[in-house]
């Protein structure tokens, strides 16, 4: 062993590299503020390996970018675990990069004879910063596609050259696969390169000069190895823990597949690029022009930090320097916390996390289906998903007079104008609630609370008393003695049963027996304790199929009541006289509506779409009653409005 | 970890072996642990079980598979010459590709013969030496593999022992209506038994 070692010595000359390497002397012997240099590299190494694995899995194209990464993330083999650890890693790294450029400063590490190291350091940050920045863009998500316009739209302000720069880096005018194929030859190809060429020199640059000690005679002197390298190790597996830590229980995000075509109002950047984010936001520094703030000040922040060593050399330069890096670092910790802080309150932001983070579990529930991800890429997937796009059509089209359990249907309150004081408040809905329409809930709200489910009609100045919705309401305060007595409380489940089958939408559960119960009430009218007058005797007859265009003389037709067929008809010309005649007050939707959306709608509503475990929107029922409760008390003192809605 | 500032005393030797190992596992334990996770993450074809969205043979038949895995080829028996001249046909049916599933599309070809009234034989067209495609000489009346030269009989066997096994035979099934039909299947190359090769 001992020969060939010798051998293998005498022809390669190992051992003076290693004694190289390790054997460099410490003054004042081994510390553990020496540490974050070594953490850097190991972090480093971490980002090599996983990023070599993951680079086996990824698939750069607008088609397979956010597939490869979903199915790296959901379906291979530790591939959470692997890919989290690359994302962590890169944010532990930021951190790990700031603490070792304030030590450096803070500790006067970078004036002569070490600027030279300093400014290698300065080029590392750069390609860092880089790495981040290509990395952000490549699983082709909501979150890092509008993040990265972002960033490249600020390329395209550099003066002079700012277009054809922009273009440059995204591979033509628009993003494209191309985008993609470049952003990945940067990050996996020429930055690690650039970077692992200046570690090199930074390192050798930096042993040249050896470590920057405060105060040598603080103990003896002791080597590299193994004294300091056990306290690098030790702070590196702390870094690990952390790192691993986050991947295993925290995991990386993976938002929904970009597209162009649905606005993205969750976009922030990475929370390390949040300061500049912020600083962009305020609006005295736009009025210097975009590329002030997005290039200029950076620009001049990096000029400063770069003139360091040179500012160093005047006295006081250094203690300048210093009060200089704890400023930069407050600013950047304060712009920082402000955007959290403000984002953590600004409810129209948390909505669009919200709607964000129901699209990305929704893209991955689709994803993993059956029928997996169409060749065009996972964006259609939701583009033709009734569950993601219902919503959507519905806050654009509906929700000015409906809610759906007291929101949009997208999760916001709908607002209006606040006249006196400039801001808003929740508008009052002026049609019923459809968070559970044509389910159980609806049928028994109109069974047993017919009055209060069209309450909002009365806030569009409608008069719920007369016309149709009266005959409803005088059957309803004729019956509802009958319905709300305990003892028929089995049968008005029953009813519902019974009324909930006539949509015979998909995936509905029926009890036979509440179902054959149901219908005997709904024919004899009698009921365990009292009688009831039938829906048939306004109504037509319950039980058949629905078919398009019955006159019914504005009454509501009753068969197939919340099917697929029935509420598109409705939709379509609500004032048919299949529906509610000269009674309707809501437009028909038959030319306003495009048939896919109509279609995409109408099956959001009747739950005709891939089953989901994706959690519904929170309940806004009762911030909206608190809100109506108020307005009527507003409303109770002057009257005037009152009488003259009547009038009309 | 504190031992290890301590001056050096009579134990220092020891404990400076103790701090080297230490070390040096220490060392080698963080170059691990990134590498391994990425190395299990590499083998992930051969260890992981669940493949998401493979729809089993029963949900998937329909018209062009029935439950028993046979795709219809649409082509009638009559189509096929009389004298058992072979002739290719393009096999469809979806096809799993990771993320994707791609719906009926070309996943192979193979060589149908008629050998009798109401029989037909079929070939896959992969060559069972290295998986080129194997082609028919109308000349000579067998079956050639332009890589390696490879020659079966109009039977499927070997005419020379550069294939390790003869060409493989697929099920077949003849139906008056729909026509024929095959049980196509791929199998594990330079193998003497026909071992099929696993979805």
């Amino acid at each position: 062993m001992n020969r060939l070692l010798e051998w293998l010595d005498h022809r390669t000359g190992y051992r003076n590299l290693l004694n190289e390497m390790l054997y460099e002397p410490i003054p004042g012997g081994a510390r553990w503020r020496y540490v974050w240099g070594s953490t850097l590299v190991f972090v480093f190494a971490i980002q090599m390996i996983t990023g070599i694995f993951l680079w086996a899995a990824y698939s750069p194209s607008v088609q397979t970018a956010w597939e490869s990464v979903f199915y790296i993330q959901h379906e291979m083999y530790l591939g959470s675990v692997v890919r989290g650890m690359h994302h962590y890693a890169a944010q532990v790294m930021i951190v790990l990069l700031a603490l070792h450029l304030m030590q450096v400063i803070i500790d006067g590490a970078y004036r002569a004879p070490r600027e030279i190291n300093f400014w290698i350091g300065l080029i590392l940050m750069q390609i860092v910063l880089g790495l981040s920045l290509t990395g952000y863009l490549l699983p082709w998500d909501q979150k890092g596609y509008y993040a990265t316009q972002v960033t490249t739209k600020i390329i395209g302000s550099t003066p002079v050259v700012g277009q054809e720069l922009q273009n440059l880096v995204q591979g033509g005018s628009e993003y494209g696969h191309h985008t993609l194929t470049r952003f990945f030859a940067m990050h996996a190809g020429l930055l690690p390169a650039l970077l692992i060429f200046f570690l090199v020199l930074h390192i050798y640059v930096f042993r040249r000069h050896g470590i920057t000690v405060t105060n040598p005679r603080r103990a003896p002197s002791a080597d590299f190895w193994p004294d300091q390298v056990l306290r690098d190790s030790v702070a590196c597996l702390g870094v690990l823990a952390v790192v691993l830590g986050l991947a295993i229980f925290k995991g990386a995000a993976l938002s929904g597949p970009a597209d162009p075509s649905e606005a993205y109002s969750a976009a922030r950047p990475e929370w390390y690029f949040m300061f500049l984010f912020r600083f962009l936001r305020f609006e005295t520094v736009e009025h210097f022009g975009q590329a002030f703030g997005a290039i200029y000040v950076p620009g001049a922040v990096m000029l400063m930090i770069v003139l360091m060593p040179i500012i160093a050399l005047v006295r006081g330069g250094h203690r300048f320097n210093v009060i200089f890096a704890w400023c930069l670092m407050i600013v950047i910790v304060g712009l920082t916390g402000l955007s959290l802080v403000e984002d953590g309150r600004d409810v129209e932001h948390q909505a669009a996390i919200a709607e964000a983070d129901r699209d990305a579990q929704r893209a991955v529930e689709l994803a993993s289906g059956p029928d997996r991800i169409p060749i065009e890429g996972a964006g259609k997937l939701l583009r033709e998903d009734p569950f993601t796009q219902g919503p959507r059509i519905f806050a654009k089209h509906c929700a000015s007079c409906h809610r759906y359990d007291g929101h949009n249907g997208r999760g916001r309150m709908v607002m209006t104008a606040d006249a006196d004081t400039g801001g808003e408040h929740p508008a009052l809905p002026t049609a019923a609630d459809l968070g559970d329409f044509g389910d159980r809930q609806w049928w028994r709200s109109i069974l047993t609370n017919y009055r209060n489910l069209m309450k909002p009609l009365a806030n569009a100045g409608y008069d719920v008393e007369s016309s149709v919705e009266y005959g409803m309401i005088s059957w309803f305060e004729e019956n509802v003695e009958v319905l709300t007595a305990d003892a028929n409380q089995a049968d008005v489940d029953a009813m519902v049963e019974y009324l909930v089958a006539q949509s015979g939408r998909p995936g509905l559960e029926l009890n036979q027996e509440l179902l054959q119960r149901g219908e005997e009430i709904l024919s004899s009218g009698s009921l365990t304790e009292g009688e009831i007058s039938t829906c048939d005797n306004c109504h037509s007859e319950l039980g058949g199929e629905f078919e398009l265009g019955t006159d019914n003389g504005g009454i509501p037709e009753l068969n197939g009541y919340a099917s697929y067929d029935w509420l598109k008809a409705f939709i379509d010309n609500p004032g048919s006289e299949q529906f509610y005649g000269e009674n309707n007050c809501m437009p028909a939707f038959a030319d306003k509506l495009s048939s896919s959306d109509m279609d995409l709608l109408v099956r959001w509503m009747t739950g005709d779409h891939a089953a989901t475990q994706v959690a519904p929107y929170d309940s806004k029922v009762e911030l909206l009653q608190a809100a109506v409760d108020d307005s009527s008390e507003s409303e109770a003192a002057p009257a005037d409005d009152q009488p003259a809605a009547d009038a009309e | 970890m504190s031992d290890s500032q301590a001056p050096g005393g009579s134990e220092a030797p020891r404990r400076s072996f103790f701090v080297r190992a230490l070390t040096a596992a220490l060392a080698a334990f963080l170059g691990l642990v990134p590498t391994m996770f990425g190395l299990l993450f590499f083998f992930d074809p051969l260890l992981r079980k669940r493949r998401s969205g493979t729809a089993s043979a029963e949900a998937a038949a329909g018209e062009k598979k029935d439950a028993e895995g046979f795709t219809r080829l649409n082509v009638k028996l009559d189509a096929l010459p009389s004298d058992g001249t072979p002739m290719a046909f393009k096999v469809r049916d979806d096809k799993h590709d990771a993320w994707n599933l791609y719906k009926d599309m070309e996943v192979g070809t193979v060589w149908v013969r008629r050998t009798g009234d109401n029989e037909v034989i079929a070939f896959s067209s992969i060559c069972p030496h290295l998986g080129c495609a194997v082609n028919f000489r109308t000349g000579r009346k067998d079956f050639f593999c332009p890589c390696h030269t490879s020659a079966f009989d109009l039977e499927g066997e070997r005419m020379n022992d550069i294939p390790p096994r003869g060409m493989d035979r697929l099920a077949t099934k003849v139906n008056d209506q729909t026509g024929i039909w095959v049980k196509y299947e791929t199998f594990l190359a330079g193998r003497k038994e026909q071992i099929a090769t696993d979805e």
